[in-house]
């Protein structure tokens, strides 16, 4: 199968004086191949997909993403990418942004006639006639997915797509992730919902300030009995110093 | 360059949706409207009474009226000055920088578009929001001069184009300091720099150059320092207006009054102009080129 990106030895720290958010991460993501990405809040994964996006620079390490830098604009023309927390021009509506982002991606006439309807019922937009700004955070994730999959894209980044989502919203997003994996497209998933990313998953990497503390297929990761979510906490709490996890004043009898 | 054509074509679309750049536009509108009509119901108060013009005065109807005329214009050349800085303050504050800050640019940057597109469709949009927005008012302006009675039509043109083009200059400074840093921040870097640290330049170089500063040293030194900031370009228009003045006051033309008026922008100076626009829209590209989102 074609190797879709490759990442090999990939540091990045924000100021000097910082530690290191991305510290010697390697991996590779195949055709049709959905990898996990997972670890706890500051462990660096969003700094790993914004770099394969081309939007951070790493500080070392290469990304061949398509085979091309991802600086590239030409490499990312079959990436999509659903941010966390995605927003958009605020004074555009749904309809426009799609359209938008159909410009930016060369789609001509046509194909926008029939793909940006189709797209927002997906997302459960089609209706919707609200500028951005006056979207929830729910309806902007619905328009994140929406856009990163518009391009009919080989690689497909969704970084925590389910956060801001109902249970039917994340239903759809996991029905997407299979149909998209059966067609060839490689997934990058980046959850805290570890049976998420347990069942769609063929891959896995567990990441702790910044660096790979596990990776390997989910059965190597996962061992027969256990689940992803136990395998999780074990190897968190075994490399981070163990802190009190209550306050001492919700402790406290009254 | 399809990019660079989708980004500016939802740029001014997301610019004709701001209500701040609606709300400048109003008032501006209105304000013009206000200047024109109050001074020709002005002069239709002073004319319905007979006393007013004529042997008991030694200032006839039409005189009064050219006077009016020659106010509301120079009132109009300082209204559309006004009113194109604020609208470049108000293009330039936020045309990329809410998109930088939004998180909007990670979901554009993250297609196949170059920063470079994206900043030259940006910039494109920009300055075609401002050409139009001004250029409306303009055309109101022009329109409310037909109540009057004509021939000042070619000064309100020069004048349109010198605001313009000093407003463009403002509009890239507030862009591309907005790039580096908070909105408002920027916006008072550029009033800074661009009204008080350029003006006091342009002064005390105009001074020194006019013999008022006999220092050799001052000169020198002010000689070098305007080369390094932005020159307002100034239409003929202004000097235009006070030789009509003048003649309408029964003055002589060369009234020393007109000397204390800048000269017309030449050659040099507009190509001093280009040269900035295309340093700061460089510095626009560079920041946005530069920037991790």
């Amino acid at each position: 199968m074609a190797t879709v990106v490759s990442v090999q030895n990939l540091r990045k720290r924000y100021r000097r004086r910082d530690p290191w958010a991305v510290d010697g991460v390697t991996f590779e993501l195949e055709a049709g191949q959905a990898f996990g990405l997972l670890g706890p809040n500051g462990a660096g994964k969003t700094s790993v997909v914004k770099m394969i996006a081309g939007l951070l620079r790493p500080d070392s390490g290469t990304i061949s993403l398509f085979g091309s830098d991802p600086g590239n604009p030409a490499a990312r023309a079959e990436l999509g990418l659903a941010p966390e927390d995605p927003d958009f021009p605020k004074f555009l509506r749904a309809p426009e942004v799609l359209d938008y982002f159909a410009s930016l991606l060369g789609l001509d006439d046509e194909e926008r006639k029939r793909r940006i309807p189709e797209t927002l019922a997906f997302a459960g937009l089609e209706s919707e006639r609200r500028q951005v700004r006056q979207f929830s955070k729910g309806m902007k994730q619905r328009l994140g997915i929406a856009q990163a999959i518009l391009g009919r894209p080989k690689l497909l980044i969704l970084d925590e797509p389910t956060a801001d989502l109902d249970p039917i919203g994340r239903r759809d997003v996991r029905a997407l992730i299979e149909r998209l994996k059966e067609s060839g497209v490689a997934i990058l998933l980046n959850s805290h919902l570890l049976s998420e990313v347990e069942r769609v998953c063929d891959n896995v990497a567990i990441l702790a300030r910044g660096s790979v503390l596990k990776e390997g297929t989910m059965s190597e990761v996962v061992p027969e009995g256990s689940n992803l979510e136990e395998v999780f906490v074990q190897l968190i709490e075994a490399n981070q110093p163990q802190r009190d996890h209550m306050p001492s004043f919700i402790s406290e009898r009254q | 360059m399809n990019g660079a054509l989708a980004v500016s074509r939802y740029t001014l679309l997301e610019l004709s949706r701001r209500r701040v750049l609606l709300v400048f536009f109003i008032i501006g509108a209105l304000g013009i409207i206000a200047l024109g009509g109050g001074l020709k119901i002005l002069y239709q108060v002073a004319s319905s009474n007979p006393n007013n013009f004529g042997n008991a005065s030694n200032v006839d109807a039409a005189t009064f009226d050219r006077f009016l005329e020659l106010l509301f214009v120079s009132y109009l050349f300082q209204a559309l000055s006004v009113f194109a800085l604020l609208i470049a303050f108000g293009i330039g504050m936020t045309a990329i920088y809410h998109d930088l800050e939004s998180g909007a640019a990670v979901s554009i940057f993250s297609k196949p578009v170059s920063r470079f597109a994206f900043t030259i469709g940006k910039l494109a949009a920009a300055v075609a929001g401002l050409i139009v927005i001004v250029g409306l008012l303009a055309v109101e302006a022009r329109l409310i001069m037909f109540l009057f009675g004509g021939g000042l039509e070619s000064a309100l043109t020069g004048q349109l184009l010198a605001v313009v083009a000093n407003a463009i200059v403002v509009m890239l400074i507030v862009l591309s300091l907005s790039t580096w840093m908070n909105n408002i921040l920027a916006a008072i870097a550029a009033f800074i720099y661009y009204n008080v640290i350029t003006g006091v330049i342009s002064t005390i170089h105009m001074l020194a150059d006019g013999g008022v500063i006999g220092n050799n040293v001052v000169r020198d030194v002010f000689d070098v320092l305007y080369w390094l900031v932005p020159h307002q370009l100034v239409s003929s228009a202004v000097r235009d207006l006070a030789q009509a003045e003048i003649q309408i006051s029964g003055g002589v033309e060369n009234n020393q009054a007109l000397a204390t008026i800048p000269s017309p922008s030449g050659a040099g100076d507009i190509a001093w102009w280009v040269f900035t626009v295309l340093v700061f829209a460089g510095l626009v590209y560079y920041a946005v080129r530069r920037r991790q989102v």
